[in-house]
């Protein structure tokens, strides 16, 4: 890519990013808010749960991934919410070749979570889905111990 | 696996359905965003102490100066006294996680980003005193995202990288010397992380110019072109004790560099 491409993608990014920072929506706020409070069954096990938080919107045609940077060791939830009533949300997770790993899911309407404890530290993908309902805003947090 | 306790294992009693392998397009679009793919020092020194608990003090390093004028340095010098603060709170001394609270709020002031940050300053404080472990980590974690997002509304949104960075530095510098004294197999394997360089290295293409053009990021710049192919090996290699040494080398020479006043 050229320099000036490199300048115009960044300054989208950083428009859009602008955006997310200043203005969130009653959908967002609302799928943190229960992811938050999901991910509070996690703490009590012993899981930090990260201050940042990833926004995106699903369908059933489309879905949503997040990389994330992990080490061997630890052990990991990723938890997303949807915050609305209808939905069925999906968390997966997948190896840096894309490969589906082995993990503990959990899926409950609105609301889904993915547990993963690495063998090797590298970028794992989190991917969130919608597998019934209509389009939604949802927001993906993750703890770790 | 992941140890449960029953409140975790109540969730989790679905068995995980065949996921297919995600397509090359899937892959293209997935998204990396700072405050999730990039780990936080807390997150790294929480992997090291699954093999015993290290010798933290060891890792500390004398004060910086943080008389620089220079935005890029004072932005790399904050995420490494943010590194230096998750040090402070693994070793469990409160006077210097205290002392770090200080030159973090120093810091923020000269990067006009005070304001925001006072109240966690007070916080980390209070919990220091208080002996908060755990609190305080998350108010490590807060302050570095309040002080990335003062830089954002303070359109500064290039120096986020630049914190990042210099936290990311500084923790590989303090892993590897930890490893280094404990050195086995899952300790040194914690170090593989290519795709975190390369999105960090991603970011710092995107400089604006009068920051691509500061010799200090120049450094950084050249300097994580090495670092980046020391965290670049196979999953299955476990980096030899010369290996994570020169990784050492190699970070701690970055921070001291980052540190140097002008």
């Amino acid at each position: 890519m050229s320099r000036l491409g490199l300048i115009v993608a960044a300054s989208c990014f950083f428009a859009a990013h602008w955006c997310i920072a200043e203005a969130e929506t009653d959908d967002q706020v609302a799928a943190r808010n229960d992811a938050i409070d999901f991910a509070g069954a996690f703490q009590n096990d012993g899981f930090k749960i990260r201050d940042g938080n990833y926004y995106g919107k699903v369908s059933v045609d489309k879905s949503a991934l997040v990389a994330v940077n992990l080490y061997n060791g630890n052990a990991y939830w990723f938890t997303a919410s949807t915050g609305e009533k209808s939905e069925k949300l999906r968390v997966s997770v997948f190896d840096e070749g894309g490969n589906p790993v082995s993990y503990e899911p959990y899926q409950s309407g609105t609301r889904a979570a993915a547990g993963f404890s690495p063998e090797a530290s590298g970028v794992y993908y989190v991917k969130v889905a919608l597998e019934a309902g209509q389009p939604a805003t949802f927001c993906l947090i993750y703890s770790y111990k | 696996m992941i140890a449960l306790i029953p409140t975790v294992s109540a969730l989790a009693e679905q068995q995980p359905a065949s996921d297919k392998p995600l397509s090359a397009e899937e892959l293209k679009s997935a998204v990396s965003i700072d405050a999730l793919t990039v780990p936080t020092p807390g997150e790294f020194f929480a992997a090291i102490e699954k093999g015993g608990k290290p010798n933290w003090t060891s890792e500390y390093r004398p004060p910086i100066s943080i008389r620089s004028t220079d935005r890029a340095q004072m932005a790399l010098n904050l995420g490494t006294l943010i590194a230096d603060g998750y040090i402070a709170v693994e070793a469990q001394d409160s006077q210097q996680v205290k002392n770090i609270g200080k030159d973090v709020l120093a810091l923020a002031k000269k990067l006009s980003v005070s304001q925001t940050v006072l109240a966690r300053g007070a916080s980390i404080t209070q919990f220091a005193e208080n002996n908060a472990w755990d609190q305080l980590n998350e108010e490590l974690e807060a302050t570095q995202n309040e002080v990335k997002k003062a830089l954002e509304e303070n359109r500064d949104i290039d120096l986020i990288t630049l914190v990042s960075i210099g936290g990311w530095i500084r923790g590989t510098e303090v892993v590897t010397g930890l490893v280094m004294q404990n050195y086995n197999a899952d300790n040194a394997k914690l170090l593989r992380q290519p795709a975190l360089v390369a999105f960090l290295k991603n970011k710092l293409a995107l400089l604006p110019e009068r920051l691509e053009k500061d010799p200090l990021v120049q450094k950084v710049v050249r300097e994580l072109d090495d670092i980046q192919r020391m965290v670049s090996f196979a999953p299955d290699h476990v980096p030899t004790i010369d290996e994570v040494k020169e990784l050492n080398a190699a970070s701690a020479k970055l921070t001291k560099e980052i540190g140097v006043s002008e």
